[in-house]
C-alpha cells in the first residue's frame, strides 16, 4: 500500500532538494514550472503502473503521519518530522486517483513503562495510545482526514481510558501551494503537537514543555488556510474554537500540571462563543535547518452566564529551531502563555490550591546523535534539558490571600531511541527532576517504551 | 427514627406553628412577590406543607419544624422537637433544613463513598418516600395510618383543589390519598424556588456583583485551605463543571464523633446510641459497621440561621461548632466527659467498639493534644463571618440577609 507512494515521496523530496536557497526568483519559478511539467509526465506513468496495488496520497500543504515511511525516511531514521516538514514546505502536485484507490488507513501507537527511582510502588505500565487514521480523496484536490484514538487500553465508566476523535477535517487544495482546511485539526505550534507519532520525538514520553505549556495533542475546530512558498516558507493561519476557562478547577492539581490541558475542549460540545486565531510559520530554506514559531490567541470566557472572567484572553506564543547537520539533530523551543482578566475569578478561588495563572512558560534544548546505522536500523542517544513553570505569576489578590507562584521545574532527560526500522522505535531514558513533578507527584524515573507508525 | 419534629412544650399554644410562619412571612411581605400561583401539584404540595390541621395535635404542620423563616429548618434552639397529639413526644434528631436537598437515593459512589439519600441517615430513597413518616410517626404529626391522613385531607381548606387535580374519587382510597399528598409535597420540595433560591451574599459574590468584606474573605480562604479548615473537602464551595452554583455539600457522610447530648430524652438510656448511616435496615441490605456513627454532610447554606447544630443538636452557636472541629483532638477535655479514672472519654456517643469509625485522619482533625489547633479563635471568627455570607435572601442595599425574603405568602 505504501510502496506506491514511494515515487511521489521521492519526487517531493527531490523537488525540495532542487530548490536553491538563494536562487533568483524568476529563474527559480521557471525551473519549478519545468519540474512540474516533468512531474505531471511522471505522474501519468505512475498511474499506469498503479494497477494492482492500492495507492496512497500525500497531503498537499500538510503531510499525514504516514509520510515518514518510505526510503527517504529510511535514509534518515532519526525523528522524521524534518522530512514531514520538508514535504509540507514543498508543494507536490496532487495525484489523480481511481475511486478504489482513494481511501487509505494509517496508524500509530505507543506502550510505555515508567519506574520512579524512589517510589517503586508508583511504577506504571500503560498502552499510552493506539491510533487509527484514515483519509479519503473525493477528487484530486479534496480530501477528508480523520484520526481516532484510544488511550490507556480500556475505556469504560470505571476505567482510566479515553476514546477520542483527534482529527477530523476536510482539506481542499485551492492552488498547488495553498490549501484550505475545515474541521477539527491540530494547532501547528511547536514540534510535537502536529508530529506526535512516537518515532518523531526522542524519549519515551513527550517532552514536558510541549505537554504542560503547549498542550498536546491540542486540536480545535475551525477553518484554516495553509501553504508554502518557493523560498521554503510554510505557513498556516486559522480561526478556531478555543479554551473554556469556566472549566478551571481551582481545587484540583490539573491546572497546575498543564494550565491549558485542563481547560481544553477538544470540540466535545465545546463552548464556542469566542473565536480564537492563530498563525504559524516555518522556514526551511536551508536543507536540514528549520526555524519557526507561532501565536495562538483568543477569548476563553466564552460568555458563560454569571462567569467572573468573561473577558479573559489567552495568548500563547512559541519559537523553535532545529538543525540536523549530518548525524546530529539539535533543537530548541521556547513557549510563553498569558491569561488576562483572571483577578475576579481568582478571588472566588481564594484558599484553593490552584488559581488561574497570569503567565506560564517553558523551554528546552535537545541534542541527539545517530551513532550507528545499518540498513533501516539506527541508534540515536540523546539528551534534553527542560525548564518550565506552569504558574509563573498570578494577578494580584487582596490581603495577600493568594498562593505563591509555582517553582520552576527543571528536567534532564538522557536516553536512546533505537529504530528497528524508521517506523518502529524502542526507547529507554532516565529523567532527573529538580522537584517532584506536579503531574507525577514524584521525581526521578526510568522509562521504557515501544512505538510504531504506519 | 425519622426526623423529629415538634415545638417545645413552652410554646404549645394554639396553632403556634402557623403563627410563627405567618409572623415571619409578614416581616418579609414587603420584599415578597405576592402573586397567587396557578394550581399545580407543587402549589397544592405547598398548601399541604403549611397545613397544621393534618396533624393529630392540630398544631403541627411540616412547616412548624421546617420553618420557611428559618430557611426551612428549626425555628428554635432545641436539640429535638416534640410531636404527637399533645406535642409531648420527643423526637430523636435535630431538624435538617429542606433547602438545597439532593435528588438521588442513597448509593456508594465509584470510590465507595456513601452518598445521597434523604434524612440524616439516608434512610429515605426519595422525597416521596421521606414525606410519609412525618405524617404518621408518633413523635411527629402522629396520624398513625393513611385513613387518618385521608380524613384530615378531606376536611382541609384545599380539599377542592385536591379533587380538581386528582379526580373526584381522590379521597376514596386512603392509601392512594396519602400517596397523592406525598406526591404533592415532594413536587413542592423539588421545584419551589423558595427552597433553592441561590441568593446569598456568596452567590452575589460569585456573580461579581458584590465583594466580600475582609473578614469574610479571610474566612473564605480558611474555609477552602486544605491545611486550615479544609471545610470545602465536603462542603463544596466552587461551581460545578456545568457552571451550577455550589451547594456547600457533596451529600456524602462523615463520622465526626459529636459528643452525646443529654438533652435528647432517648439518651437517658445508656444502651441507646444513634448510629446514623448503619442504624437503618435498608432494602439494599446495607449494614456496614464501619459506617456506624456517620451522618449526612448538610449544606452550609443558611447554616448561620440555625440555633442547634449537628444531628443531635448539641452545639448552639456556629463559633462553638467550628471550635469543636478544630479543638476536638487538641483539647478533647473541652467536649467529652471523664470516666471514673479521670480519663477523657472521647467520642462518648458511640459504643466503644465503634469509636474507631470516627474521622481522625483528615484536616482539621489530624492533631494531637499539645499541638496547635488548625484554627485559632480569631480565625474561627473569620470563618464564621464567611459562613454568615451563605444565608439566603441577601439584600445588597442593606448588606443583610433574610432567608424568608423570597418566600411567597401562602396561596
Amino acid at each position: 500500500m505504501l510502496k506506491s507512494s514511494i515515487p511521489l515521496a521521492l519526487l517531493s523530496v527531490g523537488l525540495l532538494g532542487a530548490v536553491p536557497v538563494h536562487a533568483d526568483e524568476a529563474s527559480l519559478r521557471q525551473e519549478m514550472a519545468t519540474m512540474r511539467a516533468e512531474l505531471s509526465a511522471l505522474q501519468a506513468e505512475v498511474n499506469q503502473l498503479r494497477t494492482a496495488s492500492p495507492a496512497t496520497t500525500p497531503s498537499i500543504a500538510s503531510t499525514p503521519p504516514a509520510a515518514p515511511n518510505g526510503p527517504d525516511a529510511a535514509e534518515a531514521p532519526a525523528p522524521s518530522g524534518s522530512m514531514s516538514i520538508a514535504a509540507a514546505a514543498s508543494a507536490p502536485a496532487p495525484v489523480p486517483m481511481a475511486s478504489d484507490q482513494s481511501t487509505r488507513l494509517w496508524g500509530y501507537g505507543e506502550l510505555n513503562y515508567n519506574r520512579p527511582t524512589g517510589n517503586a510502588s508508583a511504577a506504571k505500565a500503560d498502552v499510552r495510545r493506539a491510533v487509527l487514521g484514515f483519509s479519503h480523496a473525493f477528487d484530486e484536490d479534496t480530501h477528508v482526514y480523520g484520526e481516532l484514538e484510544w488511550e490507556h487500553a480500556v475505556v469504560s465508566a470505571t476505567d482510566p481510558g479515553e476514546s477520542e476523535v483527534e482529527q477530523l477535517y476536510v482539506e481542499h487544495q485551492v492552488v498547488p501551494a495553498v490549501a484550505v482546511r475545515a474541521g477539527l485539526s491540530l494547532i501547528p505550534l511547536g514540534f510535537i503537537n502536529e508530529r506526535h507519532e512516537p518515532a518523531n520525538y526522542y524519549g519515551v514520553e513527550r517532552n514536558f514543555v510541549e505537554t504542560a505549556i503547549i498542550p498536546s495533542t491540542w486540536r480545535e475546530g475551525g477553518v484554516s488556510l495553509l501553504g508554502s512558498t518557493d523560498s521554503g516558507l510554510s505557513w498556516n493561519v486559522g480561526l478556531t474554537t478555543g479554551f473554556d476557562l469556566a472549566k478551571w478547577d481551582a481545587t484540583a492539581a490539573e491546572g497546575r500540571a498543564s494550565p491549558l490541558g485542563s481547560i481544553h475542549q477538544e470540540l466535545a460540545q465545546a463552548n464556542a462563543n469566542d473565536v480564537s486565531m492563530y498563525g504559524a510559520a516555518n522556514w526551511q530554506g536551508i536543507p536540514g535547518f528549520t526555524v519557526g514559531g507561532g501565536v495562538f490567541s483568543g477569548g476563553i470566557g466564552q460568555d458563560q452566564k454569571e462567569f467572573l472572567a468573561k473577558n479573559a484572553r489567552l495568548t500563547l506564543a512559541e519559537v523553535h529551531m532545529r538543525w540536523q547537520p549530518g548525524p546530529f539533530d539539535l533543537s530548541a523551543l521556547y513557549a510563553h502563555g498569558q491569561i488576562s482578566d483572571t483577578e475576579a475569578l481568582n478571588v472566588s478561588f481564594i484558599g484553593h490550591p490552584t488559581p488561574v495563572p497570569k503567565s506560564f512558560w517553558g523551554g528546552y534544548v535537545q541534542g541527539a546523535w545517530r551513532v550507528w546505522q545499518r540498513g533501516e536500523s539506527s541508534l540515536a542517544p540523546f539528551m534534553r534539558y527542560e525548564a518550565f513553570n506552569t504558574a509563573a505569576s498570578y494577578a494580584a489578590i487582596p490581603q495577600g490571600l493568594g498562593v505563591p507562584v509555582a517553582d520552576t521545574e527543571r528536567v534532564w532527560t538522557a536516553g536512546v531511541n533505537y529504530y528497528l526500522t524508521p517506523s518502529v522505535v524502542f526507547k529507554a531514558d532516565y529523567q532527573h527532576f529538580n522537584i517532584a513533578d506536579a503531574v507525577l507527584g514524584y521525581g526521578n524515573r526510568f522509562n521504557l517504551g515501544v512505538g510504531y507508525q504506519f | 427514627m425519622r426526623e423529629p419534629c415538634a415545638p417545645p412544650a413552652s410554646r404549645m399554644f394554639s396553632r403556634v406553628g402557623a403563627a410563627v410562619i405567618f409572623a415571619a412571612l409578614s416581616s418579609a411581605a414587603a420584599a415578597a412577590q405576592v402573586v397567587a400561583p396557578a394550581l399545580t401539584v407543587a402549589s397544592l404540595g405547598r398548601e399541604i406543607f403549611l397545613d397544621p390541621s393534618l396533624s393529630a395535635s392540630g398544631r403541627m404542620a411540616c412547616a412548624t419544624c421546617h420553618d420557611p423563616a428559618h430557611a426551612h429548618a428549626s425555628p428554635n434552639a432545641l436539640a429535638v422537637q416534640s410531636g404527637g397529639a399533645n406535642l409531648d413526644v420527643a423526637g430523636f434528631r435535630s431538624v435538617p433544613s429542606l433547602r438545597y436537598l439532593n435528588t438521588a437515593a442513597f448509593f456508594f459512589d465509584k470510590e465507595g463513598t456513601p452518598t445521597a439519600g434523604f434524612n440524616h441517615d439516608g434512610s429515605a430513597a426519595s422525597l416521596l418516600d421521606q414525606a410519609e413518616l412525618p405524617l404518621l410517626a408518633a413523635h411527629e404529626m402522629a396520624n398513625g395510618d393513611a385513613a387518618t391522613v385521608a380524613a384530615r385531607l378531606r376536611m382541609a381548606a384545599y380539599a377542592d383543589d385536591f379533587l380538581r387535580l386528582f379526580g373526584n374519587d381522590a379521597f376514596d382510597d386512603a392509601e392512594r390519598a396519602l400517596l397523592r399528598a406525598r406526591v404533592a409535597i415532594a413536587a413542592y420540595e423539588k421545584s419551589a424556588p423558595e427552597l433553592h433560591p441561590f441568593d446569598s451574599k456568596y452567590d452575589y459574590f460569585l456573580k461579581g456583583s458584590v465583594r466580600l468584606a475582609p473578614a469574610e474573605l479571610r474566612g473564605f480562604a480558611l474555609f477552602n485551605r486544605k491545611d486550615k479548615g479544609n471545610c470545602a473537602a465536603c462542603h463544596t464551595s466552587t461551581r460545578g463543571s456545568d457552571g451550577s452554583p455550589p451547594l456547600f455539600t457533596d451529600y456524602s457522610y462523615d463520622n465526626l464523633g459529636v459528643p452525646r447530648n443529654a438533652q435528647i430524652p432517648a439518651n437517658a438510656n445508656p444502651a441507646y446510641f444513634d448510629l446514623g448511616l448503619c442504624a437503618v435496615n435498608r432494602s439494599d441490605g446495607v449494614l456496614r459497621r464501619d459506617l456506624c456513627g456517620a451522618f449526612k454532610v448538610p449544606t452550609l447554606r443558611n447554616v448561620a440561621t440555625r440555633q442547634a447544630f449537628f444531628h443531635n443538636g448539641l452545639f448552639k452557636t456556629l463559633h462553638d461548632v467550628v471550635r469543636f472541629y478544630v479543638r476536638r483532638e487538641t483539647n478533647p477535655e473541652e467536649f467529652y466527659p471523664r470516666d471514673a479514672d479521670g480519663i477523657v472519654m472521647k467520642f462518648d456517643d458511640l459504643p466503644r467498639e465503634l469509636v474507631r469509625n470516627v474521622n481522625t485522619l483528615e484536616v482539621p482533625y489530624d492533631r494531637r493534644p499539645g499541638q496547635a489547633p488548625r484554627l485559632d479563635d480569631a480565625e474561627i471568627d473569620d470563618l464564621v463571618a464567611f459562613l454568615q455570607a451563605l444565608t439566603d435572601g441577601y439584600d445588597p442595599a442593606t448588606n443583610t440577609a433574610d432567608p424568608a425574603r423570597n418566600v411567597p405568602l401562602a396561596r
